[in-house]
Parts: C-alpha cells; structure tokens; sequence
C-alpha cells in the first residue's frame, strides 16, 4: 500500500477555474459601493500596466540588501536604482569595457553553457543572520 | 484514425463553426484531416467558400468510393460535403441492413489520421451512425438554460449506446458563445461544471469575427488569428479558453 503513488485526479480544468473565479471576483466588485469599485478599477489597470516591467531573477541576499540599504539611504524607490545599474553595465558590457571571460565557468546544466562565478571580493559582505540574543 | 463527433441536439450553439475551425486547425497542425457534413443543412462547405453538394448521397446512396465524393477543402483537410440530399440519406440508411453501422464502415479505411463529423441537431438514424463512428464526441453548448438540457440529450443517447456495447473514449463539453460580463453565464457556467466536472474545456468567447469570417468562407485562422475566439480571454500573462486551447485539449485527449 506505501508503495502505491495516489494522485488527486482534478475536479475541473485549471482554466475553466481561473476563469470562474475571476468572474466571481469581477462580480463582487460590481456590488460595491462606486467608489470601492472605482478604486479596485484603478488598482488593477496599475497592475495590468506595471506587468511588463516585472521581471523576477536570483540574487544573492547581500547583494539584496546593498541595494535596499542604498535605496533607503537615496530615499528612491529600488527599482529604479536596479535599472541604472543594469543599464549602466550592459553600456559597458557593449562597449567592450566589461569582460565576463574570467568568471565563466561550464555548466552542467543542460539548459546553460556557463555559470557565471563571481569571486568573493567582488560581493558584498553577506548580511549577518539575526540571532535570539541579538 | 481518430474520429470526433460535434454534437447538441439543440440547434445553433456552434457547432459547425466549432468543426470547421478546429478540422482547420488540425490540418494547420499537419494532420490529416477529414471533416464529414451530417447535417442537410450543408454549412461545412459554405463555412469555407465552397459550393454546397451531395458528397454524403453518393457516398452512402449511390456507393461511389470515398476517393471521388471528398472535395480538397484546404491543405491537409478535404470534407465530405452536404446538401438536402441528406435527407434521403437517412431514408436510404434506414431501409439498410446494419444501418446503425454504415457510416463508421464507410470512414474505416479512409486513410486519414482524424475524421470530424458535424452532426444536425436532430435524433434521427444519421445521428446515431455518427455516434456509433465516434471515438469521441465534442459537445458545443451555449451557456442558457436550452442548450444545456440539449447537451442532457446527447449524453442519454451516449449511454443508451454505451449500454449496448459501443465505447466511446470519451467525451467533452465546449462552451461557446461565451459571455463572461453576465450574471447568467457565471451561473450556468457553474453548474455545467458542478455536474461534470473536467469535462467541462474552457470556453469560446463570443467574437463576432467568427461571423465575419464565415460569411468570407475564410476560417478563423485565415481571416483574423489573433482574435479573442482563437486566443481566448487574456489571464496575466496566459490565455484561457479560444480555440487554440481547445486544439490543444482535443490532441491530447484524442492521443495523435
């Protein structure tokens, strides 16, 4: 019997569910008062707008926090802080001024043929785990 | 050979449109695809910019080889085509012998990989033949209250058959006409899916370009591709529903 591999068959198809709960939620907007309604409007026309600028990639948690410390300290949104620096280095990148050659290493990844190893002195200190004590 | 019967027997919920689109999008996929014209009402070949015939009598009644009764509809699609003969057919099919049979024996060694069949809405001896030759049967219903007991139809049928001995693969249930702004749709939507469950594809939105594109003799792949009724509805970054997914749906399930 623990051998046995059992899988939840679906009750209905993802798609058909997405849909119906996206229409349930479309319908309890359109009971609320106007101007509830108005704003949730406003809310997803924001997200709808922002999703092409989304874009999710690994960092490493030093790095991270270099640059929320750094935003917090500029007072600026990290974003955009993020932006200059990645359009700064393709620039250079472009320009010939940044070589990658010394950090490539093989893959064994079937989908890669480099992994890109940056050496310890060029990151950040990693930020120290909060203990109990503090 | 894999054979699909689009069926309802309430009229006008799309399913010669529904046949048409997706025996194109098969052939578009490279498969080699015949689409069969059950109904008199001779629409297939309308739908896409052909004379109406009598493909089907002279099949069935005069007994000329499938070869010379196909018409070349597309690349990698030819369709048995239909006119008010049909009519005759089924009187002719109902004096037979075996008449539940002579459809499915007549496709059997067609030589195509799938074979669509767009079914009339009635219940009469051509249906039943184009049950019995199905592997599996595509159920194309409007979301109100009629087409859902037309689908509650088709389904008793089926069983009647399958209590007989013939074996489906399976079946599905299409929504089309879809209207997703309605209190009504949400609500038979529902309960379609309440009482059969995965059954239930993602749905057709209701897209008067798929109007346009008949009244052209165009497909919709042809005449407007990217339109809401081959992509579906947009969901982030994905698409639910149109008749891409329900391409893709019907592949897997029918296994070609």
């Amino acid at each position: 019997m623990s051998d046995l591999k059992l899988q939840r068959r679906p009750l209905l198809d993802p798609a058909v569910a997405d849909l119906i709960n996206d229409m349930e939620q479309k319908q309890a907007e359109s009971m609320l008062p106007r101007r509830e309604r108005e704003k949730k409007s406003r809310e997803r026309a924001k997200i709808e707008a922002r999703r092409d600028q989304r874009a999710t990639y690994d960092l490493p948690p030093a790095v991270r926090k270099q640059v929320k410390d750094l935003a917090e300290e500029l007072r600026l949104p990290a974003s955009q802080l993020v932006t200059l620096a990645l359009v700064r280095f393709l620039k250079a990148y472009e320009a010939g001024t940044i070589d990658l050659s010394p950090y490539l290493h093989s893959s064994a990844s079937p989908r890669y043929d480099w992994n890109l190893v940056l050496p310890e002195e060029l990151l950040p200190a990693a930020p120290k785990k909060k203990t109990r004590k503090g | 050979m894999k054979t699909i019967a689009f069926a309802n027997q309430k009229g006008g919920v799309g399913k010669t449109t529904t046949a048409v689109t997706l025996a194109h999008g098969l052939a578009l996929r490279g498969l080699r695809t015949l689409l069969v014209d059950l109904d008199p009402q001779g629409h297939v070949a309308y739908a896409l910019g052909l004379p109406k015939s009598n493909g089907l009598y002279r099949l069935v009644c005069l007994g000329e080889p499938l070869g010379k009764v196909v018409v070349s509809a597309r690349p990698n699609l030819d369709i048995i085509p239909g006119d008010k003969h049909t009519e005759k057919v089924k009187r002719h099919i109902t004096l037979s012998d075996f008449r539940e049979t002579i459809l499915s024996d007549q496709l059997q060694r067609s030589g195509y990989q799938v074979v669509l069949l767009d079914m009339a809405p009635s219940l009469d001896v051509l249906h039943v033949n184009g049950l019995i030759a199905s592997d599996w049967v595509l159920i194309p219903t409007r979301l109100d209250a009629l087409a859902v007991d037309g689908v509650k139809e088709i389904l008793s049928t089926m069983g009647e058959m399958s209590s007989r001995g013939h074996k489906f693969l399976g079946y599905s249930i299409l929504p089309t006409f879809f209207d997703r702004t309605t209190r009504e749709t949400l609500a038979q939507l529902k309960e379609l899916v309440q009482a059969f469950g995965s059954r239930v594809w993602p749905p057709i939105p209701q897209d008067t370009r798929v109007r346009e594109s008949a009244a052209y003799g165009k497909t919709v792949w042809e005449y407007t591709p990217e339109t809401s009724a081959t992509q579906g509805y947009p969901n982030g970054k994905q698409r639910i529903g149109g008749y891409q997914q329900t391409l893709d749906r019907l592949v897997e399930v029918i296994g070609v």
